[in-house]
């Protein structure tokens, strides 16, 4: 993988929303389309805050986020706006990813005016994009609740392609989604991969996706990276523990392909309640005593493989938890481990 | 059969939402019903719970819990069975707790308008959520304080202090993290063997279902197209519609 | 974040059983699908055709009234204090004009007070509270804590001053006194909305896609903050025509010889126990008015009401 010249690089980026630290020096690269870098993680592990750090929705409390090596975090102005042009989002929330009192083709429409295209020339690259997505050209007419939920999040993407961005963030765009509407997304992303060259940033809490759209994966726990690696060797060969229960909690169609299930005790934490040494180690299966004091660097456990955790070489080799840790019976304990203030899914 | 519908039709006006010609859960059983939105498996959940009226929508057909039948019952009878031989527990656990009341208070009043005393109450919600692996602490919680897996597995042991013998479940997980979701779905296996519960599982994940469920019925714009052992559909199904959910399924390729 | 929920499907043709009834309820936020929606509600059918009947009523007063020049400065002493006749349907007031006609052209009054002072408090409020509302912070506490000290104000008091100070009162100064107490609650209600819109993704995209702020505030943000607006003006309507009336029954509005309702009960009061049509008719047509306006707005609000649309 060329890591000289990449699209994106960030580093050590801390994001704070209020009180919570919900990214935690987290270092990702993208390289120039086409390219997939997936953001893999739960609640509370920071994958939407992060996404929106760095396209300048929300801000940045530290690090660096460098497109075609400028300095993100710094622009203001024009270039800005030339980032924003460069740079694009799609939401998870379906419903509200469209202005509801705009027509669809105005919305897209908008978007092409107010970055200069001549009034004239707007109908037919609307007609264009809609086609490029998926989306009968007729549908311009329409309003957002009367499109279906797959449709409605193909304008949105239509939308986003109109300025023509190199790097899409795809924010769980699939997650509220039926499986044939999202079959038909992750299509379309497949194939917008390959006809713009395009390099995205997809996030996601479904491994099985990861797999399917992008050579790289990152997993995030509680704003930071626990391991980051090809795809394919990353799902194969795991090095954190984390990833062993994400994968082992995948539900899988195969009973062939069924794993035993590694339970993790007590919910996801809340990023209030962080613990000292390595944020996992109240949940871990195969924790021990270093865990609970220092936090785990990110290290290289094989070539192109980074892992955070003071036992990643073993897990990779082949270290998994036990017959007494691979399913706990005893409730969870009161000690913070519960999971603080909550709702169904944090960022 | 614990549950057996035949011939259930949900209606508004002309539309008519949901169609089930015929579909059993035994005790000791998991159905699943899989379809996507708009397919009527919620309608039918609505329907059985007797809930369907409210929502402006005409139920003809049979529904029978244990041979008696369930459509046309007074309000009264049915409010007894609701809640205490049949519950549900729906999408967003969060909506279904009233904001303003401690969560233990929640429990034992559901617990006490089914006719236990106070103590009892008590002493049943606490069992109950040590069934479900939570401390009895978290009784004293208000819902905002839990997270939505806590808030599912109350709702569970909810079902299980008023010892219901059916569970509706409509989408429980989708909007669960995949590891509590893992935990909720090994909860509700638990359900099935120790306690021989009757469980209808909604779902539009295929993959939870063929997880979970013993037995499967595909659903699609209000009908059943479908329906067989879980293994025999997801193994060679017979209808195309199937056939393109099972292949809309992101694999893990490993 | 609120958990997903499975949108419709990507079935052709057939939009789901969800997504008709939505855009069913949607679609009436068109005024042309107004007629539709009042057909199967008899609230909002009822306040329509009521409202209906008060605006034409107002526009073609100068046709229906038998006596025109009533409303206006016309006395006719020798006709004072009739009662109701074929001739005077309502009778005749204490300088013997026609009150039939002066209530018909009463419609013009106070309808007109009540249009300018929603027209104003909204011009004042809405701007406000969007501000307030999308840009949060310190603007938003600044904007709050001035919009609180005019809530402190009753109209009555704000009303009674300016009668002190521009003698003797006019409908102006009365709608304006209005105005200036009325604005505050629509920069509540506004501020509300448009905390809430601005959270939503499309703003967010907005921004995401290089809007400019101006265009995202007045294209996105104000226009889907306004639909409680709607349902709180007409029921206001109501509310603001009872105040002017009042304050013009207490002198502080309009006054002789402009066929104002309120200033109408004022003038037949001290007829009250045998004369009783001096001030019954133009009470009666407060009522009537304000009423149509509550019943309008009670039925747009059932109508506009997000719950209906949630049947699954």
């Amino acid at each position: 993988m060329d890591d000289d010249n990449p699209l994106l690089a960030v580093r050590d980026l801390r994001v704070t929303l209020g009180p919570v630290t919900a990214v935690d020096g987290v270092s990702l690269t993208v390289a120039a389309g086409p390219f997939g870098l997936a953001i893999v993680g739960e609640s509370g592990s920071g994958k939407t805050t992060l996404g929106r750090a760095i396209l300048r929705l929300v801000p940045a409390a530290g690090g660096t986020v460098l497109f075609d090596g400028q300095d993100v975090l710094a622009m203001r102005g024009r270039r800005l706006r030339e980032y924003r042009r460069a740079a694009q989002i799609v939401f998870q929330d379906v419903d509200n990813s469209l202005d509801p009192r705009m027509r669809v083709g105005a919305a897209i429409g908008e978007v092409l005016t107010v970055h200069g295209l001549a009034r004239a020339a707007v109908g037919d690259r609307v007609a264009g994009l809609l086609s490029e997505t998926a989306l009968d050209p007729a549908l311009a007419g329409r309003y957002p609740h009367q499109l279906s939920g797959g449709q409605r999040q193909r304008a949105a993407i239509a939308r986003a392609l109109a300025v023509s961005p190199r790097l899409l963030v795809l924010d769980e765009p699939t997650s509220a989604l039926d499986v044939t509407a999202q079959a038909r997304i992750l299509e379309l992303v497949r194939r917008l991969r390959a006809e713009r060259e395009l390099a995205y940033l997809f996030i996601t809490h479904n491994l099985a996706i990861a797999g399917e759209l992008c050579e790289q994966t990152t997993v995030l726990y509680l704003g930071r990276v626990a391991e980051t690696g090809p795809t394919s060797s990353l799902l194969a060969t795991p090095a954190h523990p984390y990833t062993l229960a994400l994968l082992s909690s995948v539900p899988e169609l195969d009973p062939a392909r069924r794993r035993t299930r590694i339970a993790l005790p007590g919910g996801p934490l809340s990023a209030t309640t962080r613990p000292p040494g390595c944020p996992f180690h109240p949940r871990c299966p195969l924790a021990i005593d270093t865990c609970r004091v220092s936090v785990p660097e990110l290290r290289l456990v094989a070539p192109h493989r980074q892992v955070a955790c003071h036992r990643g070489h073993e897990v990779h080799a082949g270290l998994r938890p036990g017959a007494d840790s691979a399913a706990k019976t005893q409730p969870a304990s009161d000690d913070g481990s519960l999971g603080g203030p909550g709702h169904v899914r944090r960022r | 059969m614990k549950l057996q519908l035949r011939d259930l039709q949900v209606r508004f006006g002309e539309e008519l939402a949901a169609s089930v010609a015929a579909l059993d859960v035994d005790a000791g059983e998991i159905v699943g019903l899989a379809g996507e939105s708009g397919s009527g498996k919620s309608m039918t959940i609505q329907a059985v719970l007797g809930l369907a009226g409210t929502a402006g929508a005409t139920v003809s057909g049979s529904i029978r819990l244990d041979g008696v039948e369930l459509i046309g019952m007074s309000p009264a009878r049915l409010r007894a069975i609701r809640g205490r031989r049949v519950a549900a527990i729906f999408q967003s656990p969060g909506l279904a707790f009233n904001p303003v009341f401690r969560v233990g208070t929640i429990m034992t009043r559901a617990l006490r308008l089914h006719g236990l005393s106070a103590a009892e109450a008590r002493e049943r919600a606490d069992a109950a959520l040590r069934s479900v692996l939570l401390p009895p602490e978290l009784l004293r919680r208000y819902p905002s304080q839990l997270s939505g897996g806590q808030l599912q597995r109350v709702a569970i042991a909810l079902a299980l202090a008023l010892r219901a013998e059916v569970l509706l479940a409509d989408e429980p997980t989708s909007a669960l993290d995949v590891t509590v979701q893992a935990e909720v779905l090994g909860l509700l296996r638990e359900l099935r063997d120790t306690r021989g519960m009757a469980i209808l599982f909604v779902s539009h994940d295929l993959a939870v279902i063929a997880e979970l469920c013993d037995r499967v019925a595909v659903m699609r714009a209000g009908e059943i197209i479908e329906q067989g052992a879980t293994s025999d559909v997801i193994a060679s199904p017979r209808h195309d519609y199937t056939r393109e959910l099972l292949a809309a399924v992101p694999r893990l390729d490993a | 974040m609120s958990p997903p929920v499975p949108a419709p499907p990507d079935v052709p043709g057939r939009p789901p059983l969800t997504a008709r009834r939505g855009a069913l309820r949607l679609t009436a936020l068109r005024l042309t699908a107004l007629g539709p929606a009042a057909r199967r509600d008899p609230v909002i059918a009822a306040g329509a055709v009521i409202v209906g009947l008060i605006v034409a009523v107002a526009v073609l007063a100068p046709l229906l009234a038998p006596f025109p020049g009533d409303a206006g400065s016309a006395v006719h002493p020798a006709d004072a204090l009739q009662a109701p006749s074929l001739h005077h349907l309502f009778g005749t007031d204490q300088v013997g004009r026609d009150v039939f006609s002066r209530v018909l052209y009463g419609a013009r009054v106070s309808p007109l007070v009540a249009l300018f002072v929603l027209l104003i408090a909204g011009l004042i409020g809405v701007p406000l509270g969007v501000a307030a509302g999308y840009f949060g912070g310190v603007t938003d506490e600044v904007i709050m804590r001035v919009t609180d000290v005019f809530l402190a104000f009753p109209s009555l008091l704000l009303a009674l001053a300016f009668a002190a100070v521009v003698q003797p009162a006019t409908l102006t100064s009365l709608t304006i006194a209005i105005a200036v107490t009325w604005w505050p609650w629509y920069a509540r209600l506004i501020r509300g909305q448009a905390a809430s819109v601005a959270g939503r993704p499309y703003v967010e995209a907005c921004t995401a896609l290089g809007l400019p702020r101006w265009r995202i505030l007045l294209r996105h943000v104000l226009p889907n903050s306004l639909t409680p607006l709607i349902v709180q003006v007409s029921l206001d309507a109501g509310g603001v025509i009872l105040t002017s009336s009042a304050l013009s029954f207490l002198g502080l509005g309009a006054q002789d010889p402009v066929p104002d309702w309120g200033l109408m009960i004022a003038e037949g009061e001290n007829y009250f126990s045998t004369q009783w049509w001096v001030a019954t008719f133009p009470g009666l047509a407060i009522l009537l008015t304000a009423l149509a306006f509550t019943l309008l707005g009670d039925g747009l609000r059932d109508l506009l009401d997000p719950r209906r649309l949630l049947l699954r």
